[in-house]
C-alpha cells in the first residue's frame, strides 16, 4: 500500500467571531492517495473551501491531524508550509489569481523560478505546460488579454509548474460559463489521466461526476456514501 | 523571478501611482536635499572665502566685528610688533569706515572706504593698477574702487573722485579730498551691492583729517611652518590686551552665534520633509497592498514565502525611493541655486558667501536618510502583506 498523498484525520477548525465561535469543519477524516480524483461538493458555507485549505496548508486546523506524504504538516513553520506548497501542491483558485502585471509565459515561469530551478529547464517546462493547456500561441499576453477559459488555463499550467504530488482546485469553473467550464473539466480530467492527484471543490455536479471519488459535505461533516 | 523585477513589474502595472510616489519623493527629497546644503554650506563657504583671502588670524581690540567696536591704537607699532614676532610672516592694518562721493548734479554717494596696504590680497586689481603712496605733497592720493561703485558712477581707470570721509560716526567738516581712481578692484567680503573703495592708510587718514594711527583689524599671515594656532598664541602672548582669532576660531565662533539657527531650522525642516517621505511612500505601498490582498494571499498560497513577499515590497518601496532620491539631486540644485541668490540678495551678506554648498558628504548622507526612510516606509505595508490570513483572505474575496 503506498503512502498517500494527504491525509487528514480528526480535522476540526472553528473560527473565533463576534457573536461565539463558528465550527466549519468537524472530526473530518479523509485520505488522498496518488493518482486519485477526489471531488468535494456540497452547499455553500458547508467547509468544503475550509477543508481544500487545510489539505493545501494555508491554514492550520483547530484539532486534528494532517500529513502530507507522511510529514504531519500543521506544526510545521511557515517557512516550511510555504516551501512544501510551492514544490508539491498546485493550487487553481476560482478568480484566477494571475498577476495582471506579467505575461502567460511569467506567470506559468514564476513559481519555478521561486523554486530555485534554472533557466533553460523552466523555459522548457513552461513551454510545454502552455502547450499542454493549447495556449502556446497566447504565451505573450497579459491576463487582460485572456478570455476567462483562457485565464484558467494558464492558472492550471501554473499549478502544474513545479509538478506537483496534489493539485487543489477551489471552484474551478466558478467563474466560467457552461462551455467554456467544460473544457477546463476535461482539462483537470487529462491531468489526472497523467497520473495526478486532484482535489476539487465545486458546486458543478458534471465536474463531481467526472472524478473518481465524489464527497459530500454538509455543515462542516463529510457525508456517507449514499445518504445525500 | 527576482524581488527587483517583480518590484520594478508591481511599480509599471500602476503608472499613475508610480509617477505621484517618485515625482512626490523627488520634490521631498530636493528638499531635503537642500536642507542637508543649507546645515553646512554657509560654514564651508566663510571658511573658504577666509582662506581665500590668504590671511589666518586676525586681531581686533574687542570681539565684535570690525566697524562695530572699537578700534587699535599706536597701529603702526602695533603691526610692526606682531610681525617682528618670529611666527608671523605679514601683518596688514586694516581701516574701514564710510564715506561719500560727493557729486556735483546730485546727492552724495555713500560707500565703504577701506585703508590699507596694497598687493597683500586684501583686494584684488582686475583693471589698472593699485593704490601706491603719495611720493610729494603735490601727488594725487590714489584709489581703486569695486565694480558696483565703478558702474555706478561710470568710473574708469585716470579719472577722479570727491570724496567726503565719515570718520568717527559723524560728517567731517574737513575739506574733501580728492582721489585718482586708479584700478578696479574685488573685495571678498562684499555684497552683491556694496560699493567699495581702498586707498592707502595715509590717504585714509588724510581723508579723515590728518594721521590718525588707527586699525580696525589687522589680517596676519603665519610663516608656513607654523600654525594658525600657534600664530595665534605668540600674538596673544605678545599683547594680552587684543582679541586674535585663527580662521577657525572665527569660524567656530559664527557657527555658535550667527550660523546655529541656520542649523537648527534646517534640522527641523529636513525632519519634516523625511517624515513626509516616510509617510508619502508608506500611504501609497499600504494602499496598493490593500488594492492586492487577495493576489498576495494566492500567491502566498503557491508558496512564496513571507520573506519573498516582504523583499517584493521592499523593492518597490527603494525603487520609489531611488528614482525619486536621483531626481531630487538637480531638482535640489536648481532649487538651491534659486534660494541661494534670494538669501545672498540680503545687506550685508558678502556676495562670495554661499548659503549652499555641495559637498559629498552632504549627497551621501541624502542617500542615506532617503532609504532609511524608503525602508521605515515598506514596515507597515510589509507587516500587512506578511501577516496576511491567506484562507480567510481568499475566501473573503470569493465571498465580496
Amino acid at each position: 500500500m503506498s503512502t498517500p498523498v494527504v491525509e487528514a484525520s480528526g480535522l476540526t477548525k472553528t473560527f473565533p467571531m463576534p457573536a461565539g465561535p463558528v465550527t466549519a469543519l468537524r472530526q473530518v477524516s479523509l485520505r488522498v492517495d496518488p493518482g486519485e480524483y477526489v471531488a468535494v461538493s456540497g452547499p455553500s458555507g458547508c467547509g468544503k473551501s475550509t477543508l481544500l485549505h487545510l489539505l493545501g496548508s494555508v491554514d492550520t486546523p483547530t484539532s486534528g491531524t494532517l500529513r502530507f506524504e507522511g510529514e504531519e504538516i500543521s506544526a510545521l513553520t511557515d517557512a516550511r508550509r510555504s516551501q512544501i506548497r510551492l514544490t508539491r501542491i498546485g493550487f487553481v483558485f476560482q478568480r484566477f489569481y494571475l498577476l495582471p502585471m506579467l505575461t502567460a509565459w511569467e506567470n506559468v515561469e514564476l513559481p519555478q523560478g521561486e523554486a530555485g530551478i534554472g533557466k533553460a529547464e523552466r523555459r522548457e517546462r513552461t513551454a510545454e505546460l502552455l502547450d499542454y493547456v493549447g495556449l502556446a500561441h497566447r504565451a505573450q499576453h497579459r491576463p487582460s488579454q485572456l478570455s476567462g477559459g483562457e485565464m484558467q488555463r494558464v492558472a492550471v499550467a501554473r499549478a502544474l509548474a513545479n509538478r506537483p504530488r496534489l493539485l487543489l482546485a477551489d471552484e474551478p469553473t466558478g467563474e466560467l460559463d457552461e462551455k467554456t467550464g467544460e473544457q477546463i473539466a476535461e482539462l483537470l480530467d487529462r491531468v489526472h489521466a497523467d497520473g495526478n492527484a486532484i482535489v476539487v471543490v465545486t458546486h458543478d455536479a458534471t465536474i463531481a461526476r467526472r472524478a473518481g471519488c465524489q464527497l459530500r459535505m454538509h455543515d462542516g461533516i463529510i457525508m456517507p456514501e449514499g445518504s445525500g | 523571478m527576482s524581488s527587483f523585477v517583480f518590484a520594478w513589474y508591481s511599480l509599471c502595472r500602476q503608472p499613475a501611482r508610480a509617477v505621484l510616489a517618485i515625482a512626490g519623493v523627488a520634490v521631498i527629497g530636493a528638499l531635503l536635499f537642500d536642507m542637508l546644503l543649507l546645515s553646512q554650506g554657509m560654514l564651508i563657504s566663510f571658511r573658504g572665502l577666509l582662506g581665500e583671502v590668504g590671511f589666518d588670524a586676525r586681531v581686533m581690540a574687542t570681539s565684535s566685528m570690525p566697524m562695530t567696536g572699537a578700534r587699535v591704537g599706536d597701529a603702526a607699532a602695533t603691526a610692526a610688533a606682531i610681525e617682528a614676532l618670529e611666527e608671523i610672516e605679514v601683518v596688514i592694518p586694516m581701516r574701514i569706515d564710510q564715506a561719500e562721493v560727493v557729486l556735483s548734479e546730485r546727492r552724495p554717494m555713500d560707500f565703504t572706504l577701506v585703508g590699507s596696504i596694497s598687493g597683500h590680497g586684501a583686494w584684488t586689481v582686475i583693471d589698472g593698477a593699485d593704490i601706491n603712496q603719495r611720493k610729494a605733497d603735490g601727488d594725487a592720493s590714489t584709489i581703486v574702487v569695486n565694480r558696483n561703485l565703478a558702474s555706478a558712477l561710470n568710473l574708469s581707470p585716470g579719472q577722479t573722485v570727491t570724496v567726503r570721509s565719515e570718520c568717527l560716526g559723524r560728517r567731517s567738516i574737513l575739506p574733501t579730498v580728492e582721489f585718482e581712481v586708479v584700478g578696479i578692484a574685488t573685495f571678498p567680503f562684499d555684497s552683491e551691492s556694496q560699493l567699495t573703495a581702498a586707498a592707502t592708510i595715509a590717504d585714509f587718514d588724510r581723508a579723515c583729517g590728518g594721521e590718525q594711527d588707527q586699525a580696525d583689524l589687522f589680517l596676519v599671515a603665519s610663516r608656513s611652518r607654523v600654525t594658525a594656532e600657534a600664530a595665534v598664541e605668540a600674538i596673544q602672548q605678545l599683547r594680552p590686551d587684543l582679541y586674535v582669532f585663527s580662521n577657525d576660531q572665527l569660524v567656530d565662533r559664527f557657527e555658535r552665534v550667527g550660523f546655529s539657527y541656520f542649523r537648527q531650522i534646517s534640522t527641523v525642516l529636513a525632519t519634516v520633509t523625511l517624515t513626509f517621505a516616510f509617510l508619502l511612500i508608506s500611504v501609497l505601498l499600504s494602499v496598493s497592498v490593500n488594492q492586492r490582498f487577495a493576489e498576495i494571499a494566492a500567491l502566498r498560497a503557491i508558496g512564496f514565502g513571507r520573506r519573498r513577499v516582504a523583499a517584493d515590497l521592499v523593492w518597490e518601496s527603494g525603487l520609489m525611493v531611488s528614482i525619486g532620491g536621483v531626481l531630487a539631486l538637480p531638482l535640489g540644485l536648481a532649487l538651491a541655486i534659486w534660494l541661494d541668490r534670494i538669501l545672498k540678495s540680503m545687506p550685508g551678506i558678502p556676495a562670495d558667501l554661499h548659503f549652499f554648498v555641495v559637498q559629498p558628504q552632504a549627497v551621501l548622507l541624502h542617500i542615506a536618510l532617503l532609504a532609511t526612510a524608503g525602508a521605515l516606509a515598506a514596515g507597515y505595508p510589509v507587516y500587512l502583506a506578511s501577516r496576511l490570513p491567506i484562507a480567510s483572505t481568499l475566501r473573503n474575496e470569493v465571498v465580496g
